[in-house]
């Protein structure tokens, strides 16, 4: 979760496995958006000597569809490669690394980063510099002085950082994974146990980030900065995807590796959990391979959640309505494929079209909340979930209280959801120091040395 | 789906022509089938490898990857020889590169 190791085949990947994607006004530039696409999940922050890095084989990329048909109008792409000062080491670094330019530093990474629009590429950046991974208070002693570092500004306008951060996703995997476990509400469970306060698995665990910080203008199909909420204008479909070259050939007696072929694409990202938890495990492998315009064939899989059917067994009588509810959820079709028409929620949407497809949609014409709640728009944010997403958003909250009921009277006044949908929680409310207020927005990561502390 | 002569083959695979290589990297170039005929490529060797695969045997479909591009082509020929390498691959016993 959200997408963490989430298909068979990407969960043997690590570094092209396409964990989490955020898409947000940022609330201090509020003329940008920012976009975090989140790879290599669940590190352990001890994990040397080969600290965690970028797949240098990997192309990842970000993409933005600005005119409602799902299809790629803008790309981001980033390619990375590494470099050893001394390959006769085993040593990450040979003393503090106290700048991105120490020679201490034995295994650095750079990236380059790329626009593609309109069928043409644009290089905006090469050798941006990566920052190291946390290892502790002697090799790393300063931390935020070498991630501040890697902050970029191009000329273009866009502030990029390429590293390690502390996973911003939030879960109880303990118990998500333990047949649908909410420990504050176990004792109703069909196996039950005493009730208990949520776990947040993924807090001290770090993960890397791409954040990029782009004008909105730049990113809108006429170049305007939208303020008309009710516009299709104002409403950007974001995704990001991972590929690798088709052939990849091992040369062991000349110690090389290369590769032939196109890119192919091996995980993509767009709403939370979408693959996780909507896809059956004999498609999700093929899902990662395949664009968000062809999820027409993934409707039914929406409109019929396995989830909404197992919720009832493993909360008997507690879901009595849910259980009745037998007709095609149209209402996660719309936060899902489609996106919320006008009319459905107040004084907002953020429609795409009748093009099925999952992305996370953006109303950039939204301002960023003065007081944001994490439960996003079904706690009455309208700049927060399922309004693209921001890195403190609980959505697996959001989420299985949709797929409970929560969000049927959108599109069906006569039903009434379950007393318990609106209790659901994962009872997880992580402190304001797991986040940052200003880019790159996720929290530095956690070093080897004192994590777990003792 | 185009049918095409080996020649096209490999200018297409910007190999030079006439060589009778299942791929070829600047390392695999040493390991050429004794007694396959050799030409002097008229360019550059490629710096990744060149694969075909082949998509289907009865119908001499091989699919052709290079750089960054993959196409399917029909050639009964080269599929032809491409299986008997592999035949040989198979009698010749399990290698390690």
């Amino acid at each position: 979760m959200s997408s963490h190791r989430e298909a068979p085949e990407i969960s043997m990947d690590p570094a092209a496995d396409n964990a989490d994607v955020y898409a947000f006004v940022s609330p201090d530039k509020p003329d940008t958006v920012t976009i975090i696409t989140n790879f290599v999940p669940l590190q352990a922050p001890a994990g040397g000597p080969n600290f965690f890095e970028f797949g240098n084989d990997v192309l990842y990329s970000i993409f933005i569809n600005n005119s409602g048909d799902a299809h790629p109008d803008i790309e981001y792409q980033f390619q990375f490669h590494s470099s050893l000062r001394n390959p006769n080491t085993f040593l990450y670094n040979t003393g503090p690394i106290d700048s991105l330019k120490s020679t201490n530093w034995n295994k650095r990474q750079f990236f380059s980063i790329t626009r593609v629009q309109d069928g043409k590429s644009k290089l905006l950046g090469s050798d941006l510099k990566c920052p190291p991974c946390n290892i502790g208070p002697r090799s790393t002693p300063n931390y935020e002085t070498l991630a501040a570092e890697a902050v970029h500004t191009l000329p273009t306008g866009e502030v990029v950082f390429a590293g390690q951060r502390n996973d911003p996703f939030f879960v109880d995997l303990g118990a998500i994974f333990d047949l649908g476990d909410l420990r504050p509400f176990q004792h109703l469970h069909l196996i039950p146990t005493p009730d208990g306060t949520g776990v947040d698995n993924t807090k001290a665990v770090n993960i890397h980030s791409i954040v990029i910080q782009i004008p909105i203008k730049s990113l809108t199909t006429d170049g305007s900065m939208p303020t008309d909420v009710m516009s299709a204008k104002s409403v950007l479909g974001i995704w990001s995807s991972s590929s690798r070259r088709k052939v990849k050939m091992i040369d062991a007696a000349n110690d090389s590796k290369s590769e032939s072929g196109p890119w192919t694409q091996i995980s993509r990202l767009g709403n939370p959990l979408f693959n996780e938890v909507i896809v059956p495990l004999g498609k999700k492998d093929v899902w990662n391979g395949q664009q968000p315009s062809g999820d027409a064939a993934y409707l039914s899989n929406v409109e019929h959640p396995e989830l909404a059917g197992l919720l009832p067994v493993l909360y008997p009588n507690v879901f009595p309505n849910l259980a009745a509810l037998k007709t095609a959820r149209a209402d996660l079709v719309a936060i899902l494929l489609t996106g919320l028409p006008s009319g459905v929620v107040g004084g907002f949407q953020n429609y795409t079209g009748k093009t099925y497809a999952d992305m996370l949609r953006l109303n950039v014409a939204v301002p960023p909340a003065k007081s944001p709640n994490p439960l996003g728009v079904v706690g009455g944010d309208l700049a927060g979930y399922p309004n693209g997403r921001r890195v403190f958003d609980d959505v697996v909250t959001i989420e299985l209280r949709a797929i409970a009921g929560l969000t049927v009277p959108l599109v069906d006044k006569t039903f009434k959801p379950d007393a318990a949908t609106s209790a659901i929680d994962q009872g997880i409310a992580p402190a304001a120091s797991r986040y940052l207020t200003a880019f790159p927005y996720v929290r530095t990561p956690y070093d080897g040395y004192d994590t777990p502390s003792s | 789906m185009s049918t095409f002569s080996r020649r096209s083959f490999f200018k297409a695979a910007g190999v030079a022509t006439g060589t009778a290589m299942i791929s070829i990297s600047p390392a695999a170039a040493a390991a050429i089938e004794p007694g396959a005929l050799e030409t002097t490529p008229s360019g550059p060797l490629p710096q990744e490898p060149i694969v075909a695969v082949i998509r289907n045997a009865e119908l001499g479909e091989v699919t052709v990857l290079s750089g960054r591009t993959e196409k399917t082509y029909t050639d009964k020929l080269l599929v032809k020889r491409l299986l008997k390498a592999a035949s040989k691959n198979h009698h010749s016993g399990q290698g390690v590169a």
